[in-house]
Parts: C-alpha cells; structure tokens; sequence
C-alpha cells in the first residue's frame, strides 16, 4: 500500500515536469503566430474584462499604499524638480531661437519628418505587470479592436515605454525598454551622436546607449531620444524626438563609447500609456512596412539614404 | 445530515479544490493588480511561489505538485510569459514543500517565514537558472544577486499573513493529520495541560 502511494507520487511529479518540459520546448520553439501563443491570446481575450474589474476595484488599496511611498518622497523631489526647472526655462529660451530657425530651414528643404503628429494615440490603462525580474512586460486593457498592432510603439507622459509585443482582441502585452528582448535607435539630444539603446545587461531597469562613435563627447545630464531609424529589419519603426531617458555616466571602450541611460519613465508604477497606432495606408504605417522591408544599410531604388535614413526622413511635400 | 468533523476525517472534504481554485485566482489578481504596481527596496514581492509552498505544507506533495503545476500556468498564460516556465519550478517548490511536512512535519512557528523564504528563493534562482539555460544575454552580476536577495527578504516578510489567509481558507477542509493527533496526545499524558484540566 506504502510502496503503492510512493510510486503514484513520484509518477505524478514526473508526469508534471516532463509536461512542462514539452510546453517550455514547444513555445520556444514555435513562432509568434504558433498555437500555445495562440491559446495565450485567446486566454488574455477572456480574462482582459475580469482583469480590469479586479484592477479599477484594487485601485483604491493601490492608491493608498502609493500615497505613503509618495509622501515619503515628496520633499526630495520638490527640491530636485525646483532646481530642473529653473535649468529647462533657460533651455527653453535658447531652444525657442533654435526652433525657429529650424522650421525656416525646414521649410527651405521640405523636410518632412514622421513625427508623434502622424500615429492615432489609444489611451489604455496597464492592468498587469509581471513581478518576476526577467520579464519586463505589462498587459493593457486596449487591443485589436481599437486599432492596436504588434510593434506599435508605446509611451506616457514622461516619455518612451516600450513596443506592443502581442495583441489579443480587448488586451495586448507590451515589452517595457527595458526587457532583453528591446533595441531602440537613438540618438544624444543634444551631440545628436546616435547608438541603440538596450537593456544594460546584469542591471535590470538600467539602459545602455551603445555604439556611440569613439570621436563623442556625450554630456552626463544629457537627454537620449529616439532617432526615428531603424537599425534592422526586426526594430520597431519610433517617431524621432521621443524622449528615452537621461545619461547617468559614459564608459570608454575599444573603438567606440556607451552612455548609462536612467529611462525617464516611471516603469515600476505605470498606470495610463498611450500606444501611437497607424492606419493602414498613413504615413507612419507605410513607412514602418518600407524600413521593415529594406535590410539595414541597403540604399533604397533610386535614393541616396540608407535603409536606416529613409525611414526617418523620407521626401515629403 | 451533518458534516463530518475534521478530527475524524481521513480524506478532504469536497469543497478542497474550490477553495484552492478560488486561492489561486484571488492571488493572481491580487499580485496583478497590486502587489506588482507596489515596489519595495526597487523589488516586487511575488505571492505566487508563497501559495504554492504553503499549500503543499499543507495538504502534501501530490497536491502540492499538482497545485504548483497549474499556479504556474495560471500565471504563464495570464502574464504571456514563456509557458512552462513557471509551472516547471512551482512544481518542484509544491512537491518539496510538501515532502518537507510528510517527512519532518515542522511546527515552529517560524517554519511558514523560513519555507516562504526557502520558496521565494528557489522561485528566482529557477528562473535566473532557466533564463541562463534559455540564452538571455546577462551574467551574474552584483545588481542581479541584490534583486534576488532584496526579493527573498521582501517575499518573507509577506510570507506570515499570507499563511495565517491560506491556513484559515483551507484548514477546515483538509483531514485531520494521525501524527499531530498522536502529538498532542503525547503531549497531554507526558505532562503538559490537557485542555480539560486547564478548564
């Protein structure tokens, strides 16, 4: 009878761990449009509903709990904000010159960037955030039905979030910039020196801005934006000008240099992101089809940029 | 006809896995909707390994396993992580914790901190081992090590009032266990106060 339990027991666990073993080989293996991801959409598309319920009913003890984290923080950073804004108002002052100018000359070339102006922003609300450190990744309560796409870029009032990585019909996953799996073309405020920013490897929540030609000299303080490039036909298409985060320190290596980026978004308490979707047709759809089509550094028929340039500045007018 | 009291039960009742269903879900959308909006130390505590832990001490391997095993799908399909994943190490933390009452049947009251700790770690240096395994790019670095480290403390501290919720859900439905029957008694006739004497 003894012998009889054991056995039963130890086939069960057995049974559960080869199971799992075939489940983690058959998701890795497949592509994103397999079935086991297939079953995680529709799954999503169920529980989307009851996962904003439960997440508007929990607000109140979410909102609780952050008001005394808030608190705590408040003096600290009314003090370090005091002091940014009297530095961005002498910004402004000299950036409002540059604008200008910049808009005459514009107008000289017809220049004709995508900018934030050409997607369709869906406001959605984050309803579920992994706890685990590996994965980097919300659910928000807006999918296919509002027009959301796999690889639309996603961003809140501070700046750049992340890419929709999954889209079920009322829910999609979106990678946060700082899962393993992000790569963003980016470019110094300032300098204007461009690189890709990516996770910074062994610090989760840190970015690293890398491949920055060995000849820059790149500011600490100094903001990093998107560059509206891609670097490979598998990159999300970013308008240009989105702010990413603020250079903490520059390390000197072989040949070229990388920045530590702190992102400017808040990741660990996201509540409403914007995800700027595109019509099929606009500007900023056709453009994405066009740099996901050309192979990084490919000229395009007929024009001088590459791939990546095309992309951000194609002939308007 | 009245129900049978748990001191003469030898299975559980039938309410057992409704209870645990309805854990599981309570926990889910908790840990979801805040637990994991509400960072402490820069970490997030993560209920999920917990439950599973107390519910294999609770009710054995075999439910423990099991129970691990479809928390960890649970979990997998309602975050889109990589399936299996969660299910493959919250099997192993059930089946263990359940091991670990059959075999030694711990009742200090400090064994629900220190197997919610044992649990919290074996969660993170599972999927740190898995990750590795599955070829994420990331060494073993000081900020990693402090991560698993400030999650462990994080996760122990909430491990207490999660036991005393999934001990008062379930308690009542398990069957009375024969060696903690034998105990007390042991402990009544070897000189300590029987209940009735102390009345």
């Amino acid at each position: 009878m003894y012998d009889k339990t054991v056995r039963r027991r130890r086939a069960l666990l057995v049974l559960l761990v080869v199971l799992s073993l075939l489940l983690l080989t058959a998701y890795f293996g497949e592509a994103p449009g397999g079935r086991l991801h297939g079953v995680q959409r529709a799954f999503l598309t169920v529980v989307s509903p009851i996962q904003n319920g439960a997440n508007k009913a929990l607000k109140p003890v979410r909102d609780t709990i952050g008001w005394f984290g808030d608190t705590f923080h408040a003096k600290s950073q009314r003090d370090s904000l005091r002091r940014q804004n009297s530095a961005l108002r002498r910004q402004l002052v000299a950036d409002q010159a540059e604008k200008r100018s910049l808009r005459e000359l514009q107008g000289l070339y017809r220049v004709d960037q995508l900018g934030v102006g050409n997607y369709h922003p869906v406001t959605a609300t984050v309803v579920g955030k992994s706890p685990n450190i590996w994965y980097a990744t919300v659910t928000i309560d807006a999918g296919s039905s509002s027009g959301i796409r796999v690889d639309d870029p996603v961003v809140n009032g501070e700046g750049l979030v992340g890419k929709v990585a999954q889209v079920a019909s009322d829910g999609a996953q979106v990678d946060l910039i700082t899962d393993s799996s992000m790569g963003v073309s980016a470019r110094l405020a300032h300098n204007g020196s461009t690189g890709i920013v990516q996770p910074k490897v062994g610090d989760p929540g840190a970015l690293l801005l890398q491949y920055l030609p060995s000849t820059t000299q790149p500011n600490t303080g100094e903001y990093v934006v998107t560059s509206g490039t891609v670097a490979s036909p598998d990159d999300s298409l970013y308008p240009p000008g989105l702010l990413i985060g603020q250079a903490t320190s520059v390390n000197e290596e072989t040949g070229f240099k990388s920045v530590n980026v702190r992102p400017v978004a808040n990741l660990q308490n996201l509540d409403l992101v914007q995800v700027l979707t595109s019509a099929s047709g606009s500007r900023a759809s056709t453009l994405a089809s066009l740099a996901a089509s050309l192979p990084a550094g490919q000229s395009p028929p007929g024009g001088e940029a590459s791939g990546e340039q095309y992309a951000s500045s194609g002939s308007g007018g | 006809m009245r129900p049978e009291p748990s001191a003469m039960r030898s299975t559980p009742t039938a309410s057992l896995p409704l209870r645990l269903a309805g854990l599981a879900l309570l926990t889910a959308f908790v840990q979801v909707g805040v637990v994991s909006e509400v960072p402490i130390f820069g970490v997030n505590a993560d209920l999920s390994p917990l439950l599973v832990a107390f519910v294999g001490l609770l009710c054995g391997s075999t439910i423990g396993a099991a129970y691990g095993f479809a928390i960890g799908l649970l979990i997998d399909l309602l975050l889109l992580q990589t399936l299996g994943l969660s299910s493959l190490i919250f099997t192993l933390i059930g089946y263990w914790s359940g091991r670990l009452r059959e075999l030694r049947d711990p009742q200090a009251a400090l064994t629900p901190l220190l197997l919610g700790a044992g649990a919290a770690a074996a969660s993170l240096i599972g999927y740190s081992l898995m990750e590795f395994m599955l070829g994420v790019d990331a060494p073993v670095s000081f900020e990693l090590l402090r991560q698993i480290v400030l999650g462990v403390l994080v996760d122990a501290v909430v491990a207490l009032p999660l036991w005393a919720l999934v001990r008062v859900c379930l308690e009542s439905a398990l069957p009375e266990d024969p060696r903690r029957r034998r105990r007390r008694r042991r402990a009544y006739t070897t000189g300590g106060l029987s209940p009735l004497s102390r009345s």
